[in-house]
């Protein structure tokens, strides 16, 4: 009879393996703190009183009071709160109390997917129900049935609906909806964290829509906005509604002890410098810990990765527990299907679950003990979220974060101290962006005329409204400008896509069922989609038959081989405007307008394991230009001494290196900063390198990265440093190498910027 | 870096919408109301609205009752409104009860298309019956920011009971409740009407022989209408954003052509519809007949669905087995079963796959129930099963294998019962 472990023995078993221990890069323990509670407020009105009472809630924890109590007082608050900490009752006390006291309120709640917005309204009407009161939420959006949509735009109380159907179901249609603005007096924004980048930064124009209808029909509500940790959840919050916020964060929730390990799986092939995979690592941690029936929640990085990791799993255990105790959840299950796993998790039922990145977000499944990473999240605070879902109001709980060979992976892993005393990401918006900003201006003048002398967020709106009317998109009529066209604006602007005109991929595997699988800017898809490039999704090889760029169509076909493809792209980079500049002794660090020409040239087939080309050829595609914004560092001194081959390199291996660790900087998707190094930069016939906004017109991370660029450098010599590979690798300056001598060379060049910063205390240009 | 620039540099990034073509630019208005082109358009009958500082344009003709629009003049809709009033039966376009002069035949055009708040109507035509002629009026919106004379026009001048449009009910009428819910302050409150939409019933009657419900299909196939010279109605926005920048008349007086004759087919489209619906069209083919059987079947009027549809519930073809299955219907909701179990028997001999199939299984049940004759429910049963087993057509519920099967068994249990 096998004896079954707590977690307490497992922990003393891996501090004392050393197979185990010698993989662990760190080990930190988080003390336990108690619970910070307050009566239920005195004025609270005596049904909601009663109904909190019978749910077994009589205290509230400090931070639920203090954003109750703000709220009632007319403020905007942005409330920071771990998971599971009772932040639905953050805003659901004020709104509820005031439904109470006065029946004509209107709440709008919005929630960045529809999926949270089900798990929203199924809380909600669950309380409502048993408390009986006559409060009528609902949710709207796409599934909504026609034959009830009249009565939630005349009689709901509680609408719950996303971003995208209020700014393409509800703004535009704002006549059909008098009475929720006329009497809106909360909106409520969940998981303001997620509004960041260029979705965030259509957020916030979508919300600048808001408000002026809400003013039209004579409405100014307060904005309540929950948030999990981040650098600047205050300011994010200010900058996504244009309100006077209060921040609330005295979270009072408890939490037990918990221990967060760092896990570098061993080294298998020293010279190429590659580890075992972090999936088998983390099927033979939580194998273990399944084994002893320790709950046990594991994030994986794709739906096909959640996939694999749950079959190991499943067989691993499933004559011990039955396949049923271990679960996957990810988009793209049916929310019957999840509702029974969240169900069966918080009964205990299910013992562990495999999941994407959608169990971060505020999905109630209870408290499990132990969360297993699979590879490092991405950020800081995604992590610390993921980690949030260990971690009982009692007891001790475990968090280990398995890295993959990714180089950001291998930095964090080996620099432990940058991830637990570096607060989390700022999340950034740049709601100004042209582009996106004259889009939102278009159906902003659909929905309701622009008049003379109006502001848009703050903004003049006077030149964009000339330019609107120049183009024929707009009428000018004595001191009003009225829409003029004959389309629907919002339906052409998707807020979650980076640029209007994106390449969609279509599958045609099985001939009897084209799907489209997804979508590309047209600035990657010129070395991702070209023809017989082979496009990974989700863990699939796919390859690319035909690309349509006319059309902006790409035809792939499932496939299964050896290789990879890897094109080159020529870029030019052209400086059209210096916005600022840092004179340093040896270099200059730029910012600007830049116009970016790229043209895919050719490609190679790169063997998996051992990276032989295999074989290529020409790319035929058009060049494609990109204005946007951009940072760049130029060194003056040319580095003569190295010769142009090593040079380029270097610079080449450096860049690569950089790539991998802005991303950290400036807390966004890899995709969306660019990095280019030139041997000698066409405005400044410098050594040079770029770091460029993949959104036209920019949207602030380049801008960021120029006042970063000293931590920026620092940390990605750390990376290069730190990497055991002989002569460069994919985890720190990429294999594009033609010389031994590359990661010596980037190494030397990313010194020489350093120097630089050292030595001179910058004199800054403004222009 | 200006503003400006900075949107030149970016325009390949910048989606804006293709709009008109020419491109004619005029200066604005001075401050005195001075309307262009007013000799133009009084030539064709359109007078400027003054109200608020403001004006709107008026369009108004009058046709004689002699008038002769496709297949019917305007006479013959006074005597389908008599039709109506001597009619014993309700419907949903009937008009018992009132005089012609309260419907009003009623159509827009929009700078777009889809409901949403930014889709303008520049036009609201109607026409109505007036001391013995029909007075058309189309109130024109000569640029955008005008809308309060034009609804105020548009409002003074209606006085009806029931409006008559063409798919109205889900985009005319929502968009003027939209647009005037915009300067809802600044004009009366839009009255509540009645509402005959005929697009549903053009669909109900023809939709055996068109593909398409547009009114320009149905005019062309079914009232005789012929359009000369006419706009498309998709190239209206267009000509209007010209009209509102060039201000010149010529090319929205084909746009008020356009709207002008989808108005009168309504009229002539209202006529037909209750010709046919109360059975005076000599030309009503059999189809037609059935689908106005059918129609009254649907609504409950069973007396009328009855007597419509013996007429052509007398042979062995198609429509007439059609006829038959839906006239035993009639007669089972009636609890007539040995009529409804006569004319099952007949749709059973002569009917298509389907019909026969759907009307197997009826017999099945009214001889398991009603006629209590198990031995010929079991019979019935029997075929249909063998019909579904043996063909690929869309079953209902009930007309599935595994239900027929339970109900054979159901049978056959009762027959052994009554046998021991």
């Amino acid at each position: 009879m096998k004896y079954k472990k707590n977690l307490q023995d497992l922990l003393t078993e891996f501090k004392m393996n050393d197979d185990f221990n010698k993989n662990i890069v760190a080990w930190r323990t988080i003390p336990e703190s108690p619970a910070k509670t307050v009566p239920l407020p005195e004025n609270l009105h005596p049904l909601l009183k009663e109904a909190l009472i019978s749910r077994g809630i009589d205290q509230l924890y400090t931070h639920q009071e203090t954003a109750y109590k703000t709220i009632m007082k007319g403020n905007s608050i942005v409330a920071v709160t771990p998971t599971a900490s009772g932040k639905t009752l953050c805003y659901n006390l004020p709104i509820i109390q005031t439904i109470l006291t006065d029946p004509g309120t209107r709440a709008l709640y919005l929630f960045p997917t529809k999926a949270l917005a089900q798990d929203q309204k199924s809380e909600l009407n669950e309380f409502i129900e048993k408390a009986k009161f006559d409060i009528n939420s609902y949710t709207y959006d796409g599934d909504t049935p026609a034959n009830i949509r009249q009565r939630i735009r005349k009689a709901g109380h509680i609408v719950i609906t996303n971003p995208d159907m209020l700014h393409s179901g509800i703004l535009p249609h704002h006549t059909k909806w008098v009475s929720l603005f006329e009497n809106l007096k909360y909106v409520v924004i969940d998981e303001l964290h997620t509004y960041r980048g260029v979705f965030g930064s259509h957020v916030a124009n979508v919300i600048r829509r808001l408000r002026r209808i809400c003013q039209y029909y004579g409405s100014n509500p307060i904005f309540i906005c929950t948030s999990a940790t981040i650098a600047n959840p205050l300011e994010l919050a200010e900058k996504l509604t244009d309100k006077k916020m209060e921040l609330v964060d005295n979270n009072g929730a408890p939490t037990g002890t918990k221990h967060f390990l760092f896990y570098n799986p061993p080294v298998v092939n020293k010279p190429l410098n590659i580890r075992r995979s972090a999936t088998l690592e983390v099927r033979k941690i939580a194998g273990e810990l399944l084994k002893n029936k320790i709950q046990t929640i594991v994030f994986a990085r794709s739906r096909v990765r959640v996939e694999i990791i749950l079959t190991y799993l499943q067989e691993l255990v499933q004559h011990q527990l039955g396949t049923k105790s271990i679960m996957g959840y990810r988009g793209g299950y049916l929310p019957t299907e999840r509702r029974k796993i969240e169900k069966g998790l918080r009964s205990g039922e299910i013992y562990g679950v495999v999941s994407t990145n959608a169990l971060e977000l505020g999905v109630d499944i209870g408290q499990l003990q132990v969360c297993i990473m699979s590879g490092y999240p991405g950020t800081i605070a995604s992590a610390w979220q993921q980690a949030g879902r260990a971690g009982r109001r009692q007891g001790e709980s475990l968090v280990i974060m398995v890295a993959s060979s990714s180089p950001l992976d291998q930095y964090i892993i080996q620099n432990p101290d940058y991830f637990f005393n570096k607060s989390p990401e700022t999340a950034r918006i740049h709601p100004d962006n042209l582009i996106i900003l004259i889009d939102h201006m278009k159906c902003a003048a659909y929905e309701l005329p622009f008049k003379k002398g109006e502001k848009f967020g703050g903004l003049d709106t006077e030149d964009l409204l000339d330019y609107l009317t120049e183009e024929r998109v707009l009428f000018q009529n004595g001191d009003k400008w009225y829409w003029m066209n004959d389309s629907f604006p919002a339906h052409n602007i998707s807020l979650r896509s980076a640029s209007q005109e994106n390449v969609v991929i279509i599958d045609q595997t099985n001939v009897a069922n084209v799907k489209v699988i997804g979508e590309m800017d047209r600035f990657s898809a010129m070395t991702l989609l070209h023809e017989e490039a082979i496009y990974l999704h989700q863990g699939k090889q796919f390859q690319v038959e035909k690309l349509d760029w006319e059309e902006k169509k790409a035809f792939v076909r499932e496939v299964d081989v050896d290789y990879f493809t890897d094109a080159n792209l020529a870029v030019q980079m052209k400086v059209l405007e210096i916005d600022r500049l840092q004179e340093l002794d040896g270099a200059e660090i730029g910012y600007g307008d830049v116009c970016v020409r790229a043209m895919a040239t050719i490609f190679k087939k790169i063997k998996f394991e051992t990276h032989e080309n295999i074989g290529s050829g020409p790319i035929h595609l058009p060049e494609e230009e990109l204005h946007t914004n951009a940072t760049w560092i130029s060194l003056n001194n040319s580095l003569t001494e190295l010769g142009n081959e090593r040079l380029e390199q270097g610079l080449i291996g450096a860049a690569h290196a950089l790539r991998a660790v802005a991303p950290l900087f400036v807390m966004t998707d890899p995709q969306d900063i660019h990095v280019t190094p030139q041997v000698k930069a066409d405005h400044n016939e410098k050594p040079t390198i770029f770091f460029y906004d993949r959104y036209p017109g920019g949207v602030g991370l380049s801008e960021r990265l120029y006042y970063g660029m000293a931590e920026l450098f620092y940390a990605t010599k750390k990376m290069i440093r730190q990497c055991q590979c002989e002569a460069g690798c994919p985890s720190c300056i990429g294999t594009d190498m033609k010389n031994d001598s590359a990661k010596n060379d980037a190494l030397k060049i990313i010194d020489t910027f350093i120097n630089q910063f050292s030595l001179t205390k910058g004199v800054e240009k403004c222009h | 870096m200006s503003l400006r620039s900075k949107l030149n540099r970016l325009k390949p990034h910048l989606s804006i919408e293709q709009s008109t073509k020419n491109k004619i630019q005029q200066p604005p208005n001075e401050n005195v109301i001075h309307v262009p082109y007013k000799e133009v358009w009084e030539k064709e009958n359109v007078y400027p609205y003054f109200f608020d500082q403001n004006y709107c344009l008026i369009r108004e003709i009058s046709y004689p009752l002699s008038y002769q629009h496709g297949h019917y003049c305007f006479r013959d809709f006074l005597t389908a409104v008599k039709l109506w009033n001597q009619n014993e039966n309700s419907h949903p376009l009937s008009a018992k009860g009132y005089n012609a002069e309260e419907l009003f035949f009623f159509d827009t055009e929009t700078t777009g298309l889809g409901g949403g708040v930014g889709n303008t109507i520049f036009i609201l035509g109607y026409a109505s019956l007036s001391n013995e002629s029909i007075i058309l009026r189309q109130h024109i919106l000569p640029q955008p920011g005008a809308e309060v004379p034009l609804y105020q026009s548009f409002l003074e001048k209606i006085n009806y009971k029931t409006l008559v449009t063409y798919n109205g009910k889900a985009f005319d009428w929502p968009q003027v409740k939209t647009r005037h819910t915009l300067i809802r302050e600044h004009v009366p409150k839009l009255p509540a009407f009645g509402h005959f939409d005929l697009f549903h019933a053009a669909r109900r009657l023809w939709k055996h022989k068109l593909e398409r419900m547009k009114l320009s299909i149905v005019e062309k196939e079914v009232l005789g209408v012929e359009r000369k010279d006419d706009i498309p109605g998709f190239l209206a926005p267009m000509i209007y954003f010209d009209f509102v920048e060039s201000k010149r008349p010529d090319g929205m007086l084909g746009v008020l052509k356009h709207n002008e004759m989808d108005i009168l087919s309504l009229i002539t489209l209202y006529t037909h519809l209750t010709f046919q619906l109360c059975g005076v069209d000599q030309e009503q083919s059999r189809m037609e007949i059935y689908e106005v059987g059918r129609w009254y079947a649907a609504i409950g009027e069973k007396q009328q669905a009855k007597s419509v549809l013996k007429n052509i519930a007398t042979g062995s073809d198609f429509t007439s087995c059609k006829a038959k299955l839906t006239l035993a219907y009639q007669y089972k909701n009636d609890h007539e079963w040995e009529s409804a179990k006569q004319l099952f028997l007949e749709v059973a001999d002569f009917g298509d796959e389907k019909m026969k199939v759907e009307a197997y299984v009826e017999l099945a049940k009214i001889y398991e129930h009603k006629l209590k004759d198990l031995a010929r429910a079991f019979e019935f049963c029997q075929r249909a099963i063998e019909r579904v087993k043996h063909s690929n057509l869309k079953l209902t519920a009930i007309q599935s294998l595994e239900q027929l099967e339970l109900r054979q068994k159901r049978i056959k249990r009762k027959l052994l019962k009554t046998s021991c």
